[in-house]
């Protein structure tokens, strides 16, 4: 039997892992900085979030042409919607037009699997998680990308917080402090890279809290 | 996995020719209500012009969609029902979106609130269901604002029938019921992305439709007060999500009744186990023997 | 039918109706079990006493890493080690098989096993299966005839080298060898070279990741320098660790003994010896 013809394809996997964890007051996003194609490396450098706005980045994984695609139309979007109503947009609302982006995209989808995290109107943190289409909802805590089965597991243990339609409601609100989600996200990261071969070389972590936003670095395996 | 784009029998290379084209399809409700400063700009009409949705322009568009399909696996996996009964509608879902063996969420709103007086369930492509719902919800209220009453279920459900009948074999996954109280008293239908539109008084949809309908069909009664009936809807779900591996999380039951919906309950199906089959301390059918002299 | 001759399985040799078996099956979407897979750089390179042989230590199984410190230079005989990319049970097996027949071999003639014998008995196995096991070889050792390298693919084709790679890593490490690789390489210039080569698909090829190990094979003697290198470690530890909530209650702590059927009576009559 004769192989298939190699097929062109317009998608492509570039690998790397995103996180989201929101706090009551800070939210903490991190992702690795490795792309990579089949079994080569094209960068060890490559950030992987973005500040959409004041109070609300993006971290996106999969194909990154489409990536920047999106990102390239997200900050175009935002731009006009500074003009038009002269403040920058919320948290919740850049989570909307982000999920109306990806849909208009249906039926070719933009390949990126994106986590949003940020601070609300009430200055609580919120992360949102999405599919490649657009569908959306707001969570305590996630992952996207590569990694996301290695880490997924491991967060619902450390922080599986009661779920939102419970009735009687109850109090969802992740209990780490600041530091400790960020020590948690690094474990992850950590854990993560020593057995996914799409995930490694450095950590981007971006802490958004009342102070305003500030990035750290930590080194990851590079193997 | 590779992505097929052409049918392999007659393999020709066609990557420039796929770029996007802007497929005027139905975007009313969508645009934004007030036209930007210079709307007519030539120079960047993607962001001026009401969104639409850009098609890969390839030969084969099933065949795309088929391998896009197999790349981007949406959330599916579902267990919804609803039936209409002497105080109103009741409506009830499970929670849990999964991604081929994954459960990728067990917090999904499944049913969305249209408007303070209808509720849509959420079975299939959770995207499309999201995007429509939403896109419905606007529909309703500017029906509102233009006619000064609220539209009829009969008339939303149609709405979002003949919207998901123009993208008919694009590959939409839409399986929906449309719940609500409007003039005419409660009212349900069936919705789904084939094009299908069924009014009826019992509706369940998904993956664990089967199991919740054999709760549902044998306790179903019309005459049931409130609390009977939103026990029934609990125990269909919870019954689903026993069996149906790709139902699970949070039983949520809402209720329609003359004044709108309300959310009666929500409940972890983990629980609700513990709660219909209440564990006691089993006593031992057989105690083993003791080892004689051991 | 008038090509009905495609559809008999030819006589004699080697049948290959599982392997159609296995395409059809695939075409028709049913999923066949993923193999472990060591994606692999493995090296050699013949120094002025010698061979040296060296491996990286990852086993993945698509894009997770399934052994993060596994073996890939397998033991021939005293005089000879193997090292071995491509399907992990393949590999394995295979030097296995090959490594016992030498054992009788030698056994046989009692004397020691050349390395063209190794080679010999892999490529005929390897030919026979057509390329379906899965194995490309790094085959290197010293015997009267001096020291020898070869390389091995799976479809049975062999080469006789100073220098080789082999694996997913193979282009990364030779790199490093077409660089800096010259004859008469002193023992612990010829480890240096082995350990750039693996590092160099270590840190370039996903495939290949972990630890360097190393095997040096000079006349009447071999040192294996199992994780000579380790360039690899674990980069964050959380200080305060992590606890893990009890959830399940221990209800029943009493044990039960089984009764027993058969009862063994010690210090009967003593076997006769």
């Amino acid at each position: 039997m004769t192989k298939q013809h190699p097929a062109w394809s317009p998608y492509d996997n570039n690998g790397g892992t995103c996180v989201a964890i929101a706090g009551a007051d800070y939210c903490v996003t991190a992702a690795d900085t490795r792309m990579s194609t089949g079994y080569s490396i094209l960068s060890r450098d490559y950030s992987k979030i973005i500040k959409l706005a004041d109070k609300c980045v993006m971290a996106s994984s999969g194909f990154q042409a489409d990536v920047k695609a999106l990102q390239k139309l997200l900050a175009a979007r935002h731009l006009i919607y500074q003009h038009q109503h002269n403040k920058q947009m919320s948290c919740p609302a850049m989570g909307q037009l982000l999920s109306n982006t990806l849909y208009y995209k249906r039926f070719f989808p933009y390949y990126s699997f994106n986590v949003l995290g940020g601070l609300d109107n009430e200055g609580k943190g919120c992360v949102y998680t999405y599919d490649a289409v657009g569908s959306y909802e707001r969570v305590g805590y996630s992952s996207q990308g590569s990694g996301s089965t290695l880490i997924m597991p491991f967060l619902d243990n450390q922080l599986k917080s009661p779920s939102p339609l419970l009735l009687p409601a109850q109090d969802a609100v992740t209990p780490l402090s600041e530091a400790e989600a960020v020590d948690l996200v690094k474990t992850c990261f950590a854990s993560a890279t020593e057995r996914d071969i799409y995930t490694g070389d450095k950590l981007e972590i971006v802490v958004l809290n009342k102070d305003g936003i500030h990035r750290e670095y930590m080194e990851l395996r590079k193997d | 996995m590779p992505i097929l784009l052409l049918p392999s029998t007659n393999f020709k290379f066609f990557p420039p020719k796929l770029k996007c084209v802007d497929m005027k399809l139905d975007t009313s409700g969508l645009e934004s209500t007030s036209p930007f400063f210079g709307s007519g700009d030539e120079l960047c009409p993607e962001l001026s012009a009401a969104p639409s949705f850009s098609l890969p322009l390839s030969t084969d568009f099933d065949e795309f969609q088929k391998d896009t399909k197999a790349t981007l696996k949406h959330a599916k996996g579902t267990t919804t029902l609803a039936f209409i009964f002497k105080e109103g509608v009741m409506v009830a879902a499970d929670s849990r979106a999964s991604m081929g063996g994954y459960i990728s969420s067990q917090s999904v709103k499944k049913i969305i609130e249209i408007n303070p007086y209808m509720l849509g369930t959420m079975a299939g492509g959770a995207a499309d269901c999201q995007f429509w719902h939403r896109n419905l919800g606007i529909k309703c209220r500017l029906h509102e604002l233009a006619n000064k009453r609220r539209i009829s279920v009969t008339g939303a459900s149609k709405l979002l029938a003949n919207i998901l009948y123009s993208y008919r074999g694009m590959g939409l996954s839409v399986g929906t019921m449309i719940a609500g109280w409007d003039e005419t008293g409660p009212g349900l239908y069936y919705v789904d992305s084939e094009g299908g539109r069924l009014k009826g008084t019992r509706f369940s949809v998904g993956s664990g439709s089967p199991y919740a309908y054999g709760v549902l069909d044998s306790g179903y009664k019309f005459d049931m007060s409130v609390e009977e009936a939103a026990e029934l809807a609990r125990r269909a779900i919870y019954h689903a999500t026993f069996r149906d591996a790709a139902s699970g999380g949070v039983a949520s039951v809402y209720y329609v009744g003359p004044n709108g919906w309300k959310k009666l309950s929500g409940d972890d199906v983990g629980e609700l186990h513990y709660h219909y089959y209440p564990v006691t301390p089993s006593t031992v059918e057989q105690e083993m023997a003791e080892v004689a002299g051991a | 039918m008038s090509n009905s001759a495609i559809d008999v399985p030819s006589r004699g040799g080697f049948s290959f109706d599982l392997c159609r078996r296995n395409d059809m099956l695939a075409k028709k979407g049913v999923n066949l079990p993923s193999f472990r897979k060591t994606g692999t750089t493995i090296v050699g390179l013949i120094f002025q006493d010698g061979v040296i042989l060296g491996a990286d230590t990852r086993a993945t199984e698509g894009p997770i890493v399934c052994d993060k410190n596994c073996e890939k230079i397998h033991y021939m005989a005293p005089n000879i080690y193997c090292c071995g990319a491509g399907t992990a049970a393949d590999t394995e097996a295979v030097t296995d098989m090959v490594s016992s027949q030498l054992q009788l071999h030698r056994y046989h003639t009692g004397r020691e096993s050349r390395v063209v014998t190794a080679l010999t008995l892999l490529k005929k196995h390897l030919f026979n299966y057509q390329g379906y096991v899965q194995a490309a070889l790094v085959l290197g050792g010293v015997d009267c005839t001096g020291p020898h390298l070869h390389t091995i693919y799976p479809h049975g084709s062999t080469d006789t080298l100073p220098f080789a790679t082999m694996g997913s890593g193979s282009l990364a490490a030779m790199a490093m060898f077409e660089s800096k690789y010259k004859e008469g390489l002193t023992k612990d210039e010829g480890i240096q070279l082995v350990v750039d080569a693996i590092c160099s698909g270590i840190f370039n090829d996903l495939g290949s990741g972990s630890n360097v190990d190393v095997c040096v094979i000079t006349k009447g003697h071999k040192e294996y320098l199992r994780n000579h290198l380790l360039p690899n470690p674990r980069t964050f530890v959380n200080a305060k660790g992590y606890s893990f909530p009890k959830k399940t209650e221990v209800l029943l702590t009493k044990i039960t003994p089984l009764r027993e059927r058969v009862e063994v009576v010690e210090g009967g009559d003593a076997m006769e010896e």
